[in-house]
């Protein structure tokens, strides 16, 4: 009979491919509020690693989940200024349309 | 004079008159270049002061200073001289005071004109001084920059633009330092292995180096033959050389063809050669082969130049061969004749190229076809021309007389009929030196040059000087050669003995 | 157990200190706050002077997390001084184009003090803290100006690539704690120096040398560097050459040479080759540039890929030789950088063909343009020089060809240092107009310099500084 069971292994492979989805959407939106939310799955990849691993590599102590809660207030001060640029921009150019910026030669 | 610090004065004087002037007002121009006269003369003084007290007698290393420097790397503040190293200390000094005078015509920005030549001088001397390899290579690309910076600035497009010129001497000897300096560094290491800890000096490096397997000799040889290959401008690496004279300004051709290119030569003896016996036995035949192969090419590309700087630039080559087949000579006569010929050459190519100079100051031309009986109108500078071409074809008499002679008679018995072919060089020679003189000073005198007026003051201290070498060393060709021996001696028996030992094979 | 708080009295004073000149700059009234800049200045050197103090004062913290040895003290006192520099250099700079305004100097000393705990963190959280503090101060500081397009536009590339780099750095971090079970540094090492290398764990090492590869502006993770220092404030674009690049280094190092010491053979290859990499695109593509700054940002990529030399063979020596060469990059660059941010505010362009006659125009300028270029290139008697001996010797033995790559292409670099000098002393200036540079930017300039002079001349003393740092680093 077929037992299924989440091992560590459904853990990283989801990571994994949310992080791919991530860098996938990185490299190719070009708005910059969704290259944001990209960042922001690849970070949330990150936390389920790290959770995972926390859980089935050292169950005894708490390393995976308090750095996981530091990438997470971490990645909230970026959004929170990256947002902000993406607002100066916004008033400056009225697009967040990436391409768009082409003062510099990207 | 014991305890007294006197290479490092030496080495100093002229940094010193470059701060000094950093500090004058730009329009005082009469000033700067009697500070730069005084600087460079101190330095000249001190080093005749030492080439005549230095005792051939007891040879070795003398006026020796040495001051820890960088521990780790085991580098000392360690300058002194030996009969190798003297003449070309002596001979960048004659030559870096007369070239202040060549210039006293400068007036196009003269305070940066004259301290970059003041480092451009330092930078040569102390290659010279340094005994210890790593205060060697900090001098010896200090020279690059400032050359850089005078061709550009105070340099002339005739048939290439001064900056093309400029980069392209730039880039030639920066590449071939590139090598050097990989060659420097793996050799450095390796020593460092073979002794135990680093050390820089010259002599601890020697006997390190002598106890290298023949492979790793053979290789580091290599780069370091084709990093001071370059800067002695070797055939095939010399095409940077007539160029770059052509569009330097007077006082860096002289400088350069004088005594620069001479560290090249200097470095494969006093450094490759030395410290890399048994790679130097495996590359001498290559050596003389591109030396007799400089020799000819250059000797035919000077006969088929019409312009007074290529001429004596493709000399310069030539003459450089000459030293390469010496070396190539692996003999204490071959290294006694080497480095005497660079003594003789840098004097007479620096006299050549300041009278070029002139000429070309008073004629604005320096294209032959369009001179002609200057003899008449300036006689004192024919008279120093004739000086320059005569020894530059080796007449008896003149300084390049006994040291060609002494090439000759160490690389025919080593080489036969490479070093016949050598010989035959010397006919080319006197064929474009004369020519070149014939078509300048004699014939018809033509009446544009009439008014011309002969060079006298100041102008007149760099023929006197370098001329005075020329017949002095001519004369008693001892002067130079005692000490040359002394030195070459010394280095011949370390080196026989290594290659008798022929590197260790692991 | 109340930790000694003794060690890490630098950091705290920099806290403070941003804090200070934050609430200095609200309650000082607008006109009177020129003040505020040498404030700033002289407490950083006032910090340095803390930290120097407690020089031989080593130890660790919180279990091991935060190690305080002289290694992680020689880099603090490259970022204090570089930021001192950077301080001083863009007082007038603030003045006229960032409206005086305080915060400036507040988030540059953040931006420190992110530095500083990058350089002592032993751990990946500390570390990733401190990286994630500095970034974030420097992506404020890159759009700074923020009516100008350019500056806005730089900052916006800049957090976008900055966190995708962070995310890939951390992603690899994660997967290092998944297979060694701790994220402290030195307990990674001592686990794998025992293990045979996993996969994964090599797919790891690739996402950190990706992640930090983005940090230390690494051929080919380098994309986004000329863009933003170019459009980033020129001070600013200074010290993010210099501090962000040197911080960064200091936690590669820590990573590669201490975590990953058992593995080291399998890295070592791809950090050679990665160095290669850099240093040839970096000064090939620097080659037909016109803007000053995207110029020394390409050459700034080369010299990263130097640096990276000294870590390939994961040796003391080779330590040695990277933070020698942190140390004297930081005067080279803070000076080239210094002269082109007093150039812009005089004459508002950076393009290099406007730079024709600056020697006549202002030859202090002119000089320590042309002597920091050559340092970087490596031309004796200067610094650079000294960096690059020590970077190369070791890797003769093994990465001989590598070495030839570094020496070649430094000798090609010159060509393009060249060029810059070549229009600065050769060419007579449209506008002949003496440039007046102001004290404090006569101090940055003369002090850069001098120190990178000195350093190529007599490099004795800083040597033996360097030495001991990287022998305290491999003590434990």
């Amino acid at each position: 009979m077929l037992t299924l069971s989440v091992s560590l292994h459904h853990y990283l492979i989801l990571a994994a491919v949310l992080f791919g989805i991530g860098l996938f959407g990185v490299l190719t939106k070009r708005n910059a509020v969704a290259v944001l939310i990209c960042i922001e799955l690849m970070l949330n990849a990150i936390n389920i690693n790290l959770l995972a691993f926390n859980k089935y590599i050292t169950p005894n102590d708490f390393i995976g989940q308090i750095f996981s809660i530091f990438v997470i207030t971490v990645a909230a001060a970026e959004v929170g200024v990256g947002l902000a640029i993406v607002i100066a921009i916004y008033r400056n150019k009225l697009s967040v349309n990436l391409d768009e910026f082409d003062w510099l030669k990207w | 004079m014991n305890g007294f610090p006197v290479l490092t004065t030496i080495l100093l004087a002229p940094v010193a008159a470059a701060l000094i002037m950093t500090f004058i007002p730009r329009n005082e121009s009469k000033l700067i270049k009697c500070i730069a006269a005084v600087g460079t003369f101190v330095s000249m003084a001190l080093s005749l002061y030492v080439y005549f007290s230095y005792d051939t007698a007891l040879g070795g290393l003398q006026f020796a200073e040495k001051i820890p420097w960088i521990r780790d790397l085991g580098v000392n503040w360690f300058l002194a001289v030996d009969g190798i190293s003297l003449p070309m200390l002596l001979l960048t000094n004659l030559i870096g005071f007369s070239a202040v005078f060549a210039s006293w015509n400068v007036d196009n920005r003269p305070r940066e004109f004259f301290i970059l030549l003041c480092l451009l001088i330092t930078g040569v001397m102390g290659t010279f001084v340094a005994h210890d390899l790593f205060i060697f290579l900090l001098f010896y690309e200090v020279v690059v920059i400032p050359i850089y910076i005078l061709v550009i600035i105070w340099g002339s497009s005739k048939r290439v633009t001064k900056e093309y010129a400029g980069m392209k001497l730039t880039i030639y000897l920066l590449i071939g330092s590139a090598f050097l300096l990989v060659g420097v560094i793996a050799f450095f290491v390796k020593a460092a292995g073979v002794l135990g800890q680093p050390n820089m000096s010259f002599t601890a490096l020697a006997e390190a180096g002598k106890q290298l397997s023949a492979f790793d000799q053979t290789w580091l040889f290599a780069l370091m033959l084709f990093g001071f290959g370059s800067l002695v401008s070797m055939w095939p690496f010399h095409s940077w050389s007539p160029d770059g004279y052509a569009g330097a300004p007077t006082a860096v051709s002289m400088i350069h063809a004088g005594v620069l290119k001479k560290i090249g030569g200097y470095g494969l003896v006093k450094i490759a050669l030395y410290m890399l016996p048994v790679g130097a036995k495996f590359w001498a035949p290559y050596m003389a082969v591109l030396g007799v192969a400089g020799v000819t090419y250059a000797a035919f590309a000077a006969l088929a130049q019409k312009d007074l700087k290529y001429i004596v630039g493709y000399s310069s080559v030539s003459h450089m061969g000459y030293v390469m087949l010496a070396i190539g000579s692996f003999s204490v006569i071959g290294i006694n004749g080497a480095v005497a010929n660079m003594f003789a050459h840098g004097v007479m190519a620096a006299l050549f190229f300041s009278t070029v100079g002139f000429i070309y100051e008073k004629t604005h031309t320096r294209w032959i076809p369009d001179l002609g009986g200057l003899a008449r109108q300036v006689p004192r500078l024919a008279v120093a021309f004739m000086l320059a071409a005569l020894a530059s074809l080796g007449l008896p008499g003149l300084i390049s007389f006994i040291p060609e002679f002494t090439i000759f008679v160490a690389s025919f018995k080593v080489y036969g009929g490479l070093a016949v072919i050598g010989i035959a060089g010397i006919i080319l020679t006197a064929l474009y030196a004369l020519r070149a003189g014939a078509n300048t000073l004699f014939g018809p005198p033509r009446e544009e040059y009439d008014h011309l007026e002969d060079i006298r003051g100041p102008e007149m201290v760099p023929l006197v000087v370098l001329g005075t070498v020329l017949v002095v060393g001519g004369i008693l060709p001892s002067l130079l050669f005692d000490m040359v021996n002394s030195g070459a001696a010394t280095l011949m028996t370390h080196v026989e003995s290594a290659v008798k030992l022929g590197g260790v094979f692991k | 157990m109340i930790p000694d708080l003794s060690l890490i009295v630098p950091e705290l004073a920099m806290a403070v200190l941003g804090l200070m000149v934050l609430i200095f700059g609200l309650i000082i009234p607008r006109g009177s706050r020129h003040g505020l800049g040498w404030f700033a200045a002289l407490a950083l050197l006032g910090v340095t002077g803390l930290v120097l103090a407690g020089w031989n004062n080593g130890g660790n913290l919180y279990g091991n997390l935060y190690v305080v040895d002289q290694f992680s003290q020689f880099f603090k006192i490259t970022f204090l001084l570089a930021a001192f520099l950077v301080v001083l250099g863009s007082m007038r700079y603030v003045d006229r184009h960032l409206g005086g305004q305080s915060e400036y100097y507040s988030i540059l000393i953040f931006a420190t003090l992110g530095m500083m705990v990058m350089s002592s963190a032993n751990d990946f959280m500390t570390m990733y803290l401190g990286l994630e503090l500095m970034t974030i101060s420097f992506i404020i500081l890159v759009c700074f100006r923020r009516l100008e397009a350019k500056s806005l536009e730089s900052g916006m590339k800049y957090v976008l690539l900055a966190g995708m780099s962070s995310a890939v750095l951390l992603y690899g971090l994660s997967l290092v704690y998944g297979i060694t079970g701790t994220v402290v540094i030195s307990e990674v090492g001592k686990i794998l120096a025992m293990r045979a290398p996993l996969p994964l764990l090599m797919l790891g090492v690739v996402m950190l040398v990706a992640g930090l590869g983005f940090k230390i502006s690494a051929v080919p993770f380098h994309m986004w560097s000329p863009d933003i220092y170019e459009g980033a404030p020129t001070p600013i674009t200074a010290f993010l050459a210099v501090g962000s690049k040197a911080a960064s280094f200091a936690i590669l190092i820590r990573i590669f040479v201490v975590g990953m010491f058992g593995i080291s053979l399998n890295w070592e290859l791809l950090l050679a080759i990665l160095a290669a990499v850099t240093i040839i695109v970096g000064n090939l593509v620097a080659i037909p540039q016109t803007n000053i700054k995207r110029l020394l940002a390409y050459s700034s990529i080369a010299q990263a890929g130097y640096i990276l030399v000294g870590l390939v063979t994961a040796s003391q020596d080779g330590v040695k030789g990277v933070l020698f060469y942190a140390f004297l990059y930081v005067f080279a660059t803070v000076g080239a950088f210094t002269v082109a941010s007093h150039f812009y505010n005089v004459t508002g362009s950076d393009e290099i063909k406007d730079y024709a006659g600056l020697a006549q125009r202002s030859p202090l300028m002119a000089a320590v343009m042309v002597v920091a270029m050559l340092s970087m290139a490596g031309i004796p008697p200067l610094a650079g020089f000294v960096g690059k001996f020590y970077l190369f010797m070791t890797i003769v033995e093994n990465y001989l060809w590598l070495a030839f790559i570094g020496l070649i292409m430094s000798m090609v670099s010159v060509y393009y240092y060249l060029r810059v000098a070549l229009v600065m002393y050769r060419n007579d200036p449209l506008d002949s107009t003496p440039i007046a540079v102001s004290a404090p930017v006569t101090v940055t300039l003369v002090v850069a310099m001098a120190v990178t002079l000195f350093l190529g001349i007599y490099p004795g003393p800083v040597a033996e500084v360097v030495n001991n740092a990287a022998h305290s680093f491999f003590m434990h």
